[in-house]
């Protein structure tokens, strides 16, 4: 496994003529739990699958743990993405094949196994080990479809865990969830990397939904990082008002601070 | 069943036999093409090979030896070409949805095929039989080589069985974790050019649409699970083209238009028991 130590550096996405990042130096260290908020459009999720280098940047480089992704081939870029846990938006999967929550949650060991190799028992202990971890034991062998939206998002994150990834990316798992399973899902994630110390980079728009656990906060705005340092910081500067074309109060609750909009108030 | 097989002229048995092989590899084909949401694609590949075909037969125009080969090979090849070419549609960098770029290769291959009929100057009942599929082309070579793809396509989805399992799922997810999903998608693509070439003068470029989508699209109504899917989207497959060929042989009907009516029976009927049992749940 790795470490999980990311380093972007002087990195430039430009598509149609129109720079959609720009970012001159973003370092995460190993074990940080960082926060990737921004308004709609402002690059959260470019930067995300940036990340896993499955964009390439215009100028630039993305190291994971000191390996440049911009300078590998196809076949030994999938070979380093193997340590990294993805959970993209609901948009990016099929929620309608009717494969069991035991299949979707054994994909996770698809990358670990090489190419032509059947997974055996040790893959699925560990497969079923993480659906009682997160609570789906009894519904194991029920179709992924028929499963709720928060249920399926912790099927998707038990799968993203099973692959045993030295550094997690979440894209926004709370949309699309109501009220109740936006705040189980927080805890699952807070509690996961207190419990395996592992990278986590999550992308949220609504920074409420970002787990106490995660200390760091990346503010983009229009492609550009504005601001990036610690969550309290982030969320009470005159750049995060600004990003969100609106005035924000904080107030503080259980150790973290949360955002308030004063025309809501 | 044996009476029903008794009736029939030995000389059917290499046709029926290659029918229902060609009935359970398009129905397992159809798994994926439809679990990618991608339909369309057989047609696109079928019209391909119709191009090869035709560009192949007028290679050996009046060469009664070569033109066997060179229609056989230019069959094959146009599919792998056609299937390469959608391998390199990436939705996320050419920001093409997938069924506009199968569209566009489909559009083009019609172009090259009736230019090609256009060129021909000799008699187009060949050409034209693979467009509807005609069972009279099926001889003891060529059910061989359908029984032979089969075996292939089976091997291919045994040894790649979890890639292809995640690829259905989520192409994002198996590119950002780690998994060769670009090799595995390109293998796919061209061994499903191949096994519909082969396929193509039995079933024929319309036919074949009909014998992708509604055995996996009934599999996908009723079955719980990656591999009952498979099982049975296989067996829907062979029960379409087995029943299809059986009603037109002994009804003296057409056998293309049989077997697509079977398989949107199949389907109709799977459909219709899954609004039942879920009402019952």
């Amino acid at each position: 496994m790795i470490a999980g130590n990311l380093h972007l550096s002087n990195i430039r996405v430009v598509r149609a003529g129109r720079v959609i990042l720009n970012i001159e130096n973003l370092q995460i260290r190993s074990g940080d739990f960082t926060g990737i908020i921004g308004t709609n459009g402002a690059g959260k999720t470019t930067l995300l699958r940036l990340c896993c280098g499955l964009i390439k940047p215009n100028t630039g480089s993305i190291k994971l743990d000191g390996t440049d992704f911009t300078k590998l081939s196809a076949w030994s870029k999938s070979n380093l993405r193997k340590h990294i846990g993805y959970i993209p938006q609901q948009a990016e999967y099929n929620p309608d094949l009717p494969f069991t929550l035991r299949e979707v949650v054994a994909m996770g060991r698809t990358s670990i196994k090489p190419l032509l190799q059947r997974l055996d028992n040790d893959d699925f202990e560990i497969v079923d080990d993480w659906i009682n971890k997160l609570g789906l034991a009894d519904n194991r062998n029920q179709t992924f479809r028929s499963l709720s939206g928060g249920e399926q998002q912790k099927a998707l994150i038990a799968r993203a865990m099973a692959q045993n990834p030295g550094i997690l990316m979440l894209d926004e798992p709370c949309s699309n969830l109501d009220f109740k399973w936006k705040y189980q899902i927080t805890e699952i994630i807070d509690k996961l990397h207190i419990m395996t110390k592992i990278t986590i980079l999550m992308v949220s728009h609504e920074t409420n939904l970002l787990p106490t656990g995660c200390k760091r906060a990346v503010l983009l705005h229009k492609g550009n990082l504005v601001t990036d340092g610690d969550m309290d910081k982030v969320l009470t500067s005159n750049q995060f008002e600004q990003a969100y074309g609106c005035q924000f109060e904080t107030i503080s609750l259980g150790g973290r601070k949360y955002t308030i909009n004063k025309a809501i108030k | 069943m044996n009476n029903i097989l008794m009736q029939l002229d030995s000389y059917f048995y290499p046709v029926i036999l290659a029918s229902i092989i060609a009935g359970a590899s398009t129905g397992l084909l159809g798994v994926f093409i439809i679990g990618m949401r991608m339909p369309f694609i057989g047609t696109c590949i079928s019209h391909a090979s119709m191009a090869g075909f035709i560009y192949g037969g007028l290679l050996a125009f009046n060469n009664p030896v070569l033109w066997p080969i060179t229609t056989s090979l230019g069959c094959v090849l146009a599919s792998v070409i056609s299937a390469v070419s959608l391998a390199t549609i990436r939705e996320d960098k050419t920001r093409l949805d997938k069924n506009v770029g199968l569209a566009i290769i489909f559009c083009l291959m019609l172009g090259i095929t009736f230019l090609g009929i256009g060129f021909n100057q000799g008699s187009r009942t060949d050409m034209l039989n693979l467009l509807w599929g005609n069972i009279l082309f099926v001889d003891r070579a060529r059910a061989i080589t359908i029984a032979v793809m089969a075996v292939v396509l089976i091997l291919f989805v045994t040894l790649f069985n979890k890639e292809m399992k995640i690829l259905l799922f989520s192409r994002s997810i198996a590119a950002a974790t780690g998994v060769h999903e670009s090799f595995v998608y390109c293998l796919f693509l061209i061994l499903c050019g191949v096994v519909l070439a082969v396929n193509l003068p039995l079933i024929g470029g319309l036919m074949i649409f009909s014998l992708i989508t509604c055995p996996a699209a009934a599999a996908y109504q009723v079955c719980t699970g990656y591999i009952p899917v498979i099982i049975t989207s296989s067996f829907f497959g062979m029960l379409s083209a087995l029943a299809g060929f059986l009603f037109s042989y002994f009804l003296n009907l057409p056998t293309g238009a049989c077997i697509v009516i079977v398989s949107v029976a199949i389907f109709a009927l799977t459909t219709i028991y899954k609004n039942i049992a879920d009402r019952h749940d």
